[in-house]
């Protein structure tokens, strides 16, 4: 058995997906390439294909993880990856391949990510400080499971903006803790309500996650 | 920001996207999509309905792939905007565009639109109106597309008649070529003048001249597609799909398709298989689905599935539309290793009511298969039957009862109480070109007193799942409507009915209302006998003159009919010089 440390970005309409469709796509990817992935036992077995950290819907993301499990009959990843680049959907792209003997178990510690706001610069800068000075800055998480409480302050460091197009292009680190995470479009939505405008995120793109538990000296490890 | 990409999407599209449920519904990036940037004429193929309905139609597939590969013409896609989106678009002013290019469908040179049953028939006005195309065919412009309809609801294209600048009836895969040749004309009312001259068109403008349904002799000698465009998000079929073959011959009298898709033809068991391993591999999927009215019936069915088998070990190779006998059941255990559930369609509950529909299956047939399901190891069996079928009456619903006891029993004892029974149970709407077409809708009343008969009387640990009456109703008020069907849909949808197929959605109080505006009743519109002439001899079905008459007659005097593959030709006169039964072998 042999595990494949698979980075790739995702673009354009692939942005759109969801977590499990983009899981989905890669094992769909990896059948058309004619690339067997090792199956989970059980009364359904699935090909067994896990990625690093879910992308929320709508985000680009530059450098994403993806661990498979494939036989040791598995072509060589130097041969592998044109193959998945030229069978992978519209959006999503196989950028490296690393090929480890023992079961990788990353653990995302930090995800780096920016978007654009249709906003004033001043206006979003001024969110941005006041973010930075609040002591805890409580917003409500609505889920099938209910309702709780996430303080930002606790999860989300490294705020900056700048002006672009259109707007502001506003990036921040989420961090990830023992306690959770943050939601990128948390954020996106406490900075808009601040800075007054509709919390509606453009390009939002996640540029870098930072992993533990990946061989030393892998791309996204620390 | 995501540089490399940016421009992919406008702005506007990209700031509505953020805002709706599910937005990969709208910017396609399937496999396998084709994008022909500058190629004439451009064409748009759409199906009223949620995206994860529409991609999983095999017929917009096979008019995407052949418009795409052999032909000058570009096809792109858009499908129906879930009403989140609907609601934005509007208030944006965004208009609906194509999931290849993004460019407005409305700048299209042809749009044609797939017309699956009548409850989707107010998406179709959605569409329009999303789009910024006129509603009626009679106030389109020089720079608007020519809106062509197509599809089962071509059986019957009146309802929506004033909306489409013209119908093809039949199976267009034989005259796309011809279709997109009269696109080159240089005005509008010319493409129109070209496009009345290619068989099978019909023109709600000049409705005196009948169209005849089209046959396509080509199918058992056409590769069917095997590189369809696959969704990345979930949809209702995730499965590869090879169409083995069309129509049948079982004569069910009911059944719009059986009779529409006449006459029966089969594609050659190796094209099949081949077919099959190709699109298993361009899909990616781990599933085929060997698709037809009645994939049972298909000549070379068992060597098929034998051989995909062989060639892909562990595919599952599904055999959607089972008929009642052992052997279906045996050969649905040959299609897969797992024992999921099986769905028998015996369609009504007694033998002399089987007789009248001619649906060839007895109780001994039944109960042997039930057999066979368990015994095979399946942990489910899923029955289909009809209520509101002519002749029935309540002993005939209550009979309905006995056959999923009689299923439950046997579950009971071969399969120890690990399998299931669940009963579905649909409403009969009488459809145009069938043997009923001019027999009574059993209307509201009937029905509803009949389903709640049919649940008091049905044993406990069955499942039974009722189709909503009060959306057979509208169906049959569109079902044989003539020409003024199109003010109830258009006063429909004004009042705000959208994807009137999801329950959801679906709201029957609103479609009262319609008809109160176009001043009908909607359960008498739907019980009315259909007018005479039948507005649905406009279309030529090919059958001999007093065929569906004989038909009813002897449903009238519960005759049965021979399936013509096996016994004698029924004379419905479908086969003629150049159209006739195309078997394997």
């Amino acid at each position: 058995m042999t595990y494949w440390l698979l980075t790739f970005a995702r673009r354009g309409s692939a942005s759109y997906l969801s977590h499990l469709d983009t899981a989905r796509a890669w094992r769909r990817t990896f059948a058309r390439a004619g690339i067997d992935l090792v199956l989970s036992e059980g009364l359904r077995p699935k090909p067994r294909l896990a990625l690093g950290l879910p992308l929320p819907v709508g985000a680009a993301a530059e450098d994403e993880l993806l661990v498979a499990e494939v036989p040791d009959l598995a072509p060589e990843p130097e041969v592998a990856l044109p193959t998945l680049a030229a069978a992978a959907a519209p959006g999503l792209e196989p950028l490296a391949v690393l090929a480890v003997a023992e079961r990788p178990r990353p653990q995302a510690v930090a995800a780096d990510y920016e978007f654009g706001l249709a906003a004033d610069e001043g206006a979003v800068a001024a969110a941005l400080q006041w973010f930075s000075a609040a002591q805890s800055t409580p917003v409500e998480r609505v889920s099938p499971k209910g309702r709780r409480i996430v303080d930002l302050k606790e999860f989300v460091t490294d705020t900056w903006c700048r002006a672009a197009q259109d707007g502001v292009c506003v990036g921040f680190t989420v961090r990830h803790r023992s306690t959770g995470a943050a939601r990128p479009q948390e954020f996106v939505s406490l900075v808009a309500d601040q800075a007054g405008v509709e919390a509606v995120a453009r390009h939002l793109l996640r540029r870098r996650v930072v992993y533990t538990g990946l061989p030393a000296g892998f791309a996204g490890g620390p | 920001m995501d540089s490399s990409h940016e421009g992919w999407l406008p702005d506007e599209l990209g700031d509505l996207l953020a805002r709706v449920t599910r937005p990969g519904r709208y910017v396609g990036g399937e496999f396998n999509l084709r994008r022909k940037p500058g190629a004439s004429p451009r064409i748009v193929l759409s199906y009223p309905d949620a995206y994860e309905i529409g991609i999983s139609n095999p017929g917009l597939q096979i008019l995407y792939t052949y418009l795409n590969d052999a032909t000058a013409a570009s096809a792109e896609r858009a499908y129906c905007p879930w009403p989140d989106m609907a609601e934005l678009m509007r208030h944006h002013g965004v208009a609906l565009w194509t999931l290849e290019s993004f460019a407005p469908v409305a700048a299209c040179d042809l749009w044609g639109i797939h017309l699956p049953h009548e409850l989707t028939y107010t998406n179709v006005l959605e569409l329009l109106d999303l789009a910024g195309v006129p509603l009626h065919a009679g106030e389109r412009g020089e720079g608007d597309p020519i809106v062509l309809g197509g599809g089962p609801g071509s059986a019957n294209p009146w309802p929506l008649s004033p909306f489409l600048d013209a119908v093809f009836v039949g199976e267009v895969e034989g005259r796309l070529d011809a279709i997109v040749a009269a696109l080159g004309a240089s005005s509008r009312a010319a493409r129109l003048q070209l496009l009345a001259a290619v068989p099978g068109v019909w023109l709600p403008a000049a409705p005196e001249r009948r169209a005849r349904r089209q046959v396509f002799m080509g199918f058992s000698h056409t590769m069917p597609v095997t590189e369809p465009v696959v969704p990345v998000l979930e949809a209702v079929h995730d499965r590869a799909v090879v169409e083995v073959m069309r129509g049948c011959t079982a004569g069910c009298r009911f059944c719009q398709a059986g009779m529409w898709y006449r006459p029966v033809r089969e594609r050659p068991v190796e094209l099949v298989v081949e077919a099959a391993c190709e699109a298993l591999r361009t899909t990616g999927c781990d599933e085929v689905s060997l698709i037809s009215l009645s994939s049972c019936d298909y000549s070379g069915i068992e060597e098929a599935v034998r051989r995909i088998r062989a060639l892909r070990p562990g595919v599952r190779v599904s055999l959607p539309s089972l008929r009642i006998d052992s052997a279906a059941v045996t050969l649905a255990r040959l299609g897969s290793e797992q024992r999921g559930s099986v769905t028998l369609a015996p369609e009504a509950g007694t033998q002399e009511l089987r007789d009248a529909i001619n649906k060839g299956v007895d109780d001994e047939q039944f109960a042997t298969a039930v057999r066979a399901t368990f015994e095979a190891g399946f942990t489910g069996l899923k029955l289909y039957f009809m209520i509101g079928l002519p002749g029935e009456d309540d002993a005939a619903v209550a009979a309905i009862a006995d056959m999923a006891t009689a299923a439950a029993s046997a579950a009971r004892a071969i399969a120890h109480g690990r399998a299931r029974v669940s009963v579905a149970v649909s409403s009969y709407v009488p459809k145009a070109h069938t043997p009923f077409e001019t027999a009574a809708f059993a209307g509201e009343e009937v029905l509803r007193r009949r389903q709640t008969l049919l649940r008091d009387l049905m044993p406990r640990g069955v499942r039974i799942s009722c189709h909503d009456v009060g959306a057979s109703v509208v169906e049959a008020a569109l079902a044989r409507g003539g020409p003024r069907s199109g003010e109830l849909i258009e006063a429909a949808w004004r009042r705000g009915a959208r994807f009137d197929g999801w329950t959801e959605w679906f709201d029957v109080e609103l479609w009262r209302a319609a008809a109160t505006d176009v001043g009908v009743e909607l359960n008498a519109l739907a019980c009315a006998a259909p007018s005479q002439p039948l507005p649905w001899q406009s279309v030529d079905a090919g059958f001999e003159e007093g065929f569906l008459t004989l038909e009813a007659g002897r449903a009238a005097s519960r005759q049965r009919t021979d399936d013509c593959r096996r016994g004698r030709c029924g004379a419905c006169g479908v086969c003629h010089d150049d159209v006739s039964m195309d078997l394997v072998g």
